[in-house]
């Protein structure tokens, strides 16, 4: 597996988060957007928005099929990545980093230990890999 | 589409012992269904669809506007991981288009699978489901006859799909393609199933041919069902707050904002 960062923890649903204190950025794993493969565009929350953790914050419209970004987190939206809609292919392109999503005002930090580090990330992909 | 969403919903929820679901059905009267990214004002005929009692709906899945008309609907839900589906994303279409030309061929119809897909022909038939077939969706003499889109989502998905069974092409430009459209093009690229199957022996039978080509490429047995509590409890929901409400259907307003 390439493009894993080791600053950054990991959802079971394939989504990155980089934590600054309370604000969290949050995007797509490498291992998503090539799974997916070329991404069409992506339906995200507004900026006032509040997501919950384990629940949908926005759809992901690729060729092979359209699916659905489960959140890390729960908080208030607080950013949302407007240079997608110019051009959603850097999600394919740069997934950890112009490719992030949105930002959230985390709620309950303490959700955050439920997630996977960059390590533990990497097997959990590989036992997806070899169920496949 | 609420009781797909809901099977889809409720199977997120339970464990992997919970068995996959395919379900076959009609449309009560002539009705467009789009997919979750489509606008509804470039890529149907709004007046057209008023005027003639056609509903419109947006799908949970991707992919294109289709005009149920004439045809046969499939809903397939299963956990990703289920061993019935392996291969992944594309490993899936893969599947249920064998099952399907599977059911084909005991009609007498021969139908072939997309290896690579191909672009439809021009910007007047991009919105339309059939203009252009992808990988691993069925053609039959090189014309599209099944289309289909997926939606994946914690670990389980739905596919959807259409299987023809006659195709009007002027219909079909006038719902869903803007005017102008040549519906002869979009004839040499669409076909059905009764343009080369009995008729009678179709209706009399697709839902059970399909059900048993089903059974023999999966190796399984397929059991009659119907929705579980939470299931219809789901369906209600999901009727009121989402299938019902035109902010989805003509919009795509995101409901996880409300």
């Amino acid at each position: 597996m390439t493009g894993f960062i080791e600053d950054l923890l990991f959802s079971r649903e394939h989504v990155w988060v980089r934590v600054d204190g309370v604000i969290a950025t949050i995007g797509i794993t490498d291992y998503a957007q090539e799974i997916l493969g070329e991404i069409l565009s992506v339906d995200l929350p507004s900026m006032d928005g509040y997501v919950e953790q384990d629940e949908p914050f926005g759809t992901i419209e690729a060729k092979k099929t359209t699916a659905e970004l489960i959140s890390p987190v729960s908080g208030d939206v607080i950013s949302v990545n407007e240079d997608l809609s110019d051009d959603v292919g850097i999600v394919n392109s740069d997934p950890y980093n112009t490719g992030w999503m949105i930002v959230v005002a985390m709620s309950d930090t303490s959700e955050l230990d439920e997630l996977l580090d960059a390590d533990e990330y990497g097997d959990f992909v590989e036992e997806e890999e070899r169920g496949r | 589409m609420a009781i797909d969403e809901a099977i889809l919903r409720e199977l997120q929820q339970q464990g992997s012992d919970v068995l996959p679901t395919l379900r076959l059905y009609g449309w009560k009267k002539p009705s467009v269904s789009l997919g979750y990214f489509q606008n509804v004002t470039t890529e149907v005929n709004i007046p057209f669809c008023r005027r003639n009692d056609i509903p419109i709906i947006r799908r949970p899945t991707g992919g294109k506007a289709v005009l149920h008309d004439d045809d046969l609907t499939y809903a397939v839900i299963a956990r990703e991981d289920d061993r019935l589906f392996p291969g992944g994303l594309v490993g899936t279409y893969k599947v249920i288009s064998q099952c399907i030309a599977a059911g084909l061929e005991k009609l007498g119809v021969r139908a072939d699978m997309v290896e690579e897909g191909r672009p439809s022909d021009g910007a007047d038939f991009q919105a339309f489901c059939f203009s252009a077939p992808s990988q691993h969706e069925l053609l039959v003499e090189k014309r599209k006859i099944c289309g289909s889109a997926q939606i994946r989502s914690k670990g389980v998905f739905l596919q959807h799909g259409s299987l023809l069974m006659s195709f009007d092409p002027l219909q079909t430009c006038r719902t869903l393609i803007p005017s102008g459209a040549d519906a002869a093009a979009l004839q040499r690229r669409v076909t059905s199933l009764y343009e080369y199957a009995d008729r009678a022996a179709v209706d009399r039978g697709i839902c059970g041919i399909l059900k048993e080509a089903f059974e023999e490429c999966l190796e399984i047995r397929l059991i009659d069902g119907s929705l579980t509590e939470a299931e219809e409890k789901m369906k209600s929901h999901l009727l009121n707050s989402k299938y019902r409400d035109s902010r989805w259907n003509m919009e795509g307003k995101r409901l996880y904002e409300d």
